[in-house]
């Protein structure tokens, strides 16, 4: 009853109210305020450093691989661009995102009008239908949504390694189709395609394995000092390795670094311009890239190219060509080989797969470098060490005659020769291969000796290439032998062992650093296979000159003699490689037809064990033979005969070589010719200007010669070049 | 009228929030796309014809509102329903009535018809004795009809605004304090039972990210973050106008509608912030004091109703966007851009000046309740 007594507006009711109210209202304030303080003030430093963060992206400027050149200046391995097509989904197919309004009702992307241009790209890329509407799906896949982070607006790759014909289509009509990108990428190209493959070697997108070494585990938390240490050189996913050959030995030199430059980037991760974005940019805003360095091989491309045309009768096989007063590589050429253009991802994923699917199933194994890694039993190549043993220890007397039966009983066992060769010394044993001779010289003589010999010249051990696996080989002694067959030690042993059979196996550029040895008298160099390092523009940065590795301990009148056998087996009338001599080629050397001791088990299909049972043909050889420059091991595997089948590749190495050799004086004479005019004008001339001779030569921009002749290269790099990367092979 | 008292501390106020708003919204949309850079002109039209409807509220009498206070409500509750039948879908809920180009957010008006009926109710029904739960019946009533409608929207937190502004009425009310405690109670049994039947799964997922906030900032946290790092990154003077990054290059979402105040933060710094906070405590105080002046129990509750929408909403949106609050979507008045909104605070702001001005004014109908004088 009392509510009619009250007036309606009475506002006592409320009176003590107001007071509360403000109170909560105006601690709320407080609250919000320091919250505000907390943020802004006591952690503003800190968000400041996370809004920097926001807005700054570090965009990687990527560098040039280095290039790989031949002795000559021809370019083995360089980059190409290969043009890729990226696509952002929402922008080629606006259609297919869902319509976005904001809070106040406006429908955004209406009124752009954005349309599809995807018909149009997929088109112009000559899409095949499956591949179109794989693609579709996936874009409207992709469309689903599009907020800021939607797969809407990440790039999908579409197309690699695309045709200047598309490319240029492409590119002319770039306005018309919104949301397609052709990116290039540097792909590895090898020019010379499969010459040479394997001390070239092939590029790779590096492995999870090899990876997980450079980016351990707890890699996201590491500092930029640590990433430095355990990751000198900046390997990222998806990066590219060198795999084999000098492309994997000397990757430090040739991959380079990478720089980067800081770019202002919205949330939707489009870079931003202007002095509005500048000013956000830090100190340091951008490291230049260094470009990776240029390597000159010791290798001879035309020489590898002469071999390769003079092994093209046969399944698989190896050949070496040293610089015997120097153990330059001149030309190392193992078949069968491989296209690395195929391996290093010019023409996309797939094509690399199918061809690694195709190496490695190949029995003839291509993608093994048969001059480092293939350890074959050398045969009668063996025997000028044999040779060299006995004379060395004065044990037997040269010029004293065996005879030879054609055979020869020990024990049980009988030992055969070639043929009968009736009386023979220790020259014509040489030069018409016979093996009686060697049995009762290495009767006398011993393995111990013959082994001692043969590891004095390098064989039996690794050369130290640093290029691609190494096989050691082996030169057994008689404790090896004790070792293997628990001491029952058998004179077969050592007779095998004087005629390079049994467990003696040595690789061919062994064999022909030993006989570079025999050639020069005595001197087993390292072998050498990059001749320099270069920067860019031509100047070299690191010479490499010959390394001695050993020097064989033989007396001259020992080695001139064995020098002289060795001229025999070419040129004496009874000399195994008499048949095959070429006139106007001055060639010693030794043939040999190494047993394999292959044995069908059962296993293997008639043909391929007819193969398999053949032996080895060798023919190690230097030339010309009075004042040797090259020294040359060819090896057919499964040849047959080494005087009839590798005997006669040799002499073709040797005329190419001569024959190149000749045309390269011609030309140094007239450019010889030219730099002299040269030299006169620049007495005239205020700036002093010299030019290269060969062709494809780059002049250093300061007017110093580039390289010219690789004989004749400075021996220092200039003085502002900065250092190597680190970390040599 | 009484022109002599026109409350100048109000009008300054608002203005200067209205001018801070344009020029911030300015700001916050410079960089976007060509739709959205076109919205603090629309705001300044909108706050154009809310500053002429304020002066068309505040000449009127509030008094005649009274009068007309439940059909106000009704016009407002069909208007709620017509969003069912005419309503446009965005964003997975319908809010919007749309007639031509023009289009409007009903549940906005409703704030202000429900504070006019809750007076109109609170002034009829006066009482000395403290009241009992059976008092609020009606007004609980006049509040849960609207909330239940723009909870179907469905709209989180438009719905809470009009609970807690329904809260703040009851609260100056003198309630028995019994009741006070059966209301908390019954609160709190309600909440898991809203949490499983009410809340949507996006809105569970706002307060989960509330509760812990750096779990997924690309996900659901991303609002919440970027906010944070905004205001954060501000300091102590802010980083100019229109320098502030993570709004120009877009890490800010929402930054017109919901996210203004982060926009305000990074471009103006703690300082700033201070004098806008203080702003609206000013507002929302000042509010509370003509409410204490009124001279009838309408007035007094049409002023406290009208502060505590403002107090609500600047509450809740500072609170989000700082990120002591969970993400809700409330607009900060005169910051926000929208026209509804806008059009609302402005008529509310209207409504308070109304009061102020008529706080001396000896009313016949005192006593009777009936209007003799305009």
């Amino acid at each position: 009853m009392s509510a009619f007594l009250v007036p309606r507006s009475d506002v006592s009711e409320f009176r003590k109210r107001y007071r509360w109210m403000a109170l909560v209202a105006f601690l709320a304030f407080g609250v919000v305020g320091v919250r505000l303080f907390q943020l802004q003030v006591v952690k503003g430093a800190e968000y400041a450093q996370t809004a920097h963060e926001n807005v700054i992206r570090r965009v990687t400027i990527p560098t040039t691989r280095g290039i790989v050149r031949d002795a000559h200046g021809r370019v083995l391995a360089s980059s190409r661009p290969s043009f890729n097509v990226l696509i952002v989904p929402g922008r080629v197919m606006p259609s297919a995102r869902p319509p976005k309004a904001n809070r106040a009702g406006v429908v955004i992307n209406s009124d752009t009008r954005e349309l599809d241009s995807w018909n149009r790209i997929a088109d112009t890329l000559r899409l095949n239908p499956d591949e179109r509407t794989r693609l579709t799906a996936r874009i409207k896949d992709a469309c689903a949504t599009d907020e800021d982070r939607s797969p809407c607006w990440r790039p999908i790759l579409v197309r690699e390694d695309l045709s200047r014909d598309i490319v240029a289509e492409l590119k002319q009509h770039t306005s018309e189709i919104p949301g397609c990108e052709v990116i290039s990428q540097p792909i590895r190209y090898y020019p010379y395609k499969h010459l040479a493959s394997h001390s070239i070697g092939y590029t790779a997108e590096i492995d999870a394995e090899t990876l997980a070494h450079f980016r351990p585990q707890g890699w996201e938390t590491m500092s930029a000092e640590e990433r430095q240490k355990t990751n000198p050189l900046g390997y990222d996913p998806g990066d590219v390795i060198g795999a084999t050959g000098v492309e994997r030995a000397w990757e430090s030199y040739l991959r380079g670094q990478r720089g980067w430059e800081k770019r202002v980037v919205d949330a939707r991760g489009r870079y931003r311009t202007g002095p509005e974005a500048d000013r956000l940019l830090d100190a340091p805003s951008r490291q230049e890239p260094l470009s990776g360095r240029d390597l000159r091989l010791t290798v001879d491309i035309d020489l590898v190219q002469s071999i390769e045309r003079a092994m093209r009768p046969h399944a698989a096989g190896s050949a070496v060509v040293v610089d015997v007063r120097t153990g330059r590589l001149l030309a190392m050429y193992s078949k069968p080989d491989f296209d690395p253009n195929d391996l290093s991802g010019g023409a996309g994923r797939d094509r690399i797969r199918e061809s690694f699917n195709k190496l490695y199933t190949d029995s003839l194994r291509p993608m093994l470098d048969k001059t480092t890694s293939g350890a074959f039993q050398p045969g009668s190549t063996f025997k000028p060490f044999s040779a060299l043993a006995a004379l060395e220890d004065k044990i037997i007397d040269p010029s004293e005659h065996e005879r030879c039966d054609g055979y020869l009983s020990f024990g049980r066992r009988i030992f055969h020769c070639t043929h009968v060769h009736g009386k023979v010394d220790m020259r014509d044993a040489i030069a018409e291969s016979c093996n009686i001779y060697f049995f009762k010289l290495a009767e006398s003589v011993g393995m111990d000796r013959i082994a001692r010999v043969a590891t004095e010249f390098g064989l039996g051990q690794k050369t130290g290439i640093g290029v691609n696996p190494e096989s050691p080989g082996r030169i057994p002694t008689r404790s090896w032998y004790a070792l293997r067959y628990k001491g029952q030690f058998r004179i077969g042993f050592t007779l095998n062992t004087s005629i390079g059979q049994g467990a003696t196996t040595v690789t061919p550029l062994q064999l022909a650093l030993a006989y570079a040895a025999i050639a020069n008298g005595g001197t087993v160099y390292s072998p050498q296979l990059v001749r320099a390092v270069e920067t860019t523009d031509g100047s070299v940065v690191q010479d490499f000159p010959p390394r001695v590795r050993q020097k064989a301990k033989v007396a001259p009148e020992n080695l001139a003699r064995v020098n002289d056998a060795l001229f025999a087996v070419v040129n004496d009338l009874k000399g195994t490689a008499f048949p095959v001599r070429e006139a106007g080629l001055e060639v010693a050397g030794k043939t040999g037809t190494a047993q394999t001791g292959y044995v069908n088990t059962g296993g293997d299909d008639p043909k391929k064990a007819w193969y398999l049972a053949r032996d080895h043909a060798w023919f190690a050889a230097y030339s010309p033979a009075k004042a040797p420059e090259i020294a040359v091991v060819v090896l057919v595997e499964h040849g047959g005969s080494g005087p009839t089948v590798a005997a006669p590749i040799a002499m073709q190495i040797v005329k190419e070589y001569n024959r190149l050799a000749a045309a390269r004086q011609k030309r140094p004479a007239a450019a010889a010719g030219k730099d002299a005019k040269e030299a006169k004008d620049a007495k005239d001339a205020p700036a002093p200007k010299a030019a290269g001779p060969g062709a494809g030569h780059a002049l250093g921009p300061d007017g110093l010669p580039a390289v010219d002749d690789p004989l004749a290269m400075p021996p220092q790099g200039r003085p502002e070049d900065p250092p190597p990367p680190s970390g040599a092979p | 009228m009484p022109r002599d008292n026109f409350d100048w501390a109000l009008f300054l106020t608002a203005s200067a929030l209205a001018v801070v708003g344009v020029i911030n919204l300015y700001s916050a949309t410079s960089v976007s796309r060509a739709a959205l850079s076109e919205i603090y002109i629309q705001q300044v039209y909108w706050l154009v014809l809310g500053g002429i409807l304020a002066a068309v509220v505040t000449v009127i009498d509030y008094r005649h509102y009274e009068r007309l206070g439940y059909v106000l409500y009704g016009v407002g509750i069909v208007l709620l329903v017509l969003v069912f039948i005419l309503g446009k879908d965005i964003r997975g809920s319908s809010r919007w009535i749309s007639i031509g180009s023009f289009s409007f957010q009903p549940s906005e008006f409703m704030k202000l018809f429900m504070i006019i009926a809750l007076a109109k109710y609170l002034h009829d029904d006066p009482k000395t004795e403290e009241r009992s739960l059976k008092d609020l019946l009606i007004p609980a009533a006049l509040t849960a009809v609207p909330m239940v409608l723009i909870l179907k929207q469905p709209d989180l937190g438009t719905a809470l605004i009009l609970s807690l502004m329904f809260a703040t009425i009851c609260l100056l009310t003198k309630i028995r304090w019994q009741s006070l405690v059966t209301l908390l109670v019954s609160g709190g049994i309600a909440l898991p039972l809203i949490w499983t039947y009410v809340l949507r799964d996006y809105q569970k997922q706002r307060i989960l990210v509330f509760l812990n906030p750096e779990a997924n900032i690309l996900g659901s946290g991303w609002h919440a973050h970027h906010a944070r790092v905004a205001i954060g990154a501000g300091g102590w003077t802010g980083q100019g106008f229109m320098r502030g990054t993570q709004n120009q290059f877009l890490f800010l979402p929402d930054q017109h509608s919901d996210f203004p105040f982060a926009v305000f933060a990074e471009d103006w710094g703690f300082l700033g912030c201070a004098v806008l906070v203080g702003l609206y405590a000013f507002l929302v105080l000042w509010a509370v004091r003509i409410a204490a002046t009124a001279k009838d129990r309408f007035g007094a509750v049409l002023a406290v109703g009208v502060g505590s929408l403002i107090f609500w909403h600047a509450f809740f949106n500072l609170g989000m966007v700082t990120g002591i609050l969970p993400v809700v979507g409330v607009t900060l008045p005169l910051f926000s851009a929208g026209g509804s909104s806008v059009l609302t605070v402005m008529m509310g702001i209207g409504l308070l000046m109304n009061v102020s001005m008529r706080r001396y004014y000896v009313s016949p109908a005192r006593t009777t309740g009936l209007l003799t004088n305009i």
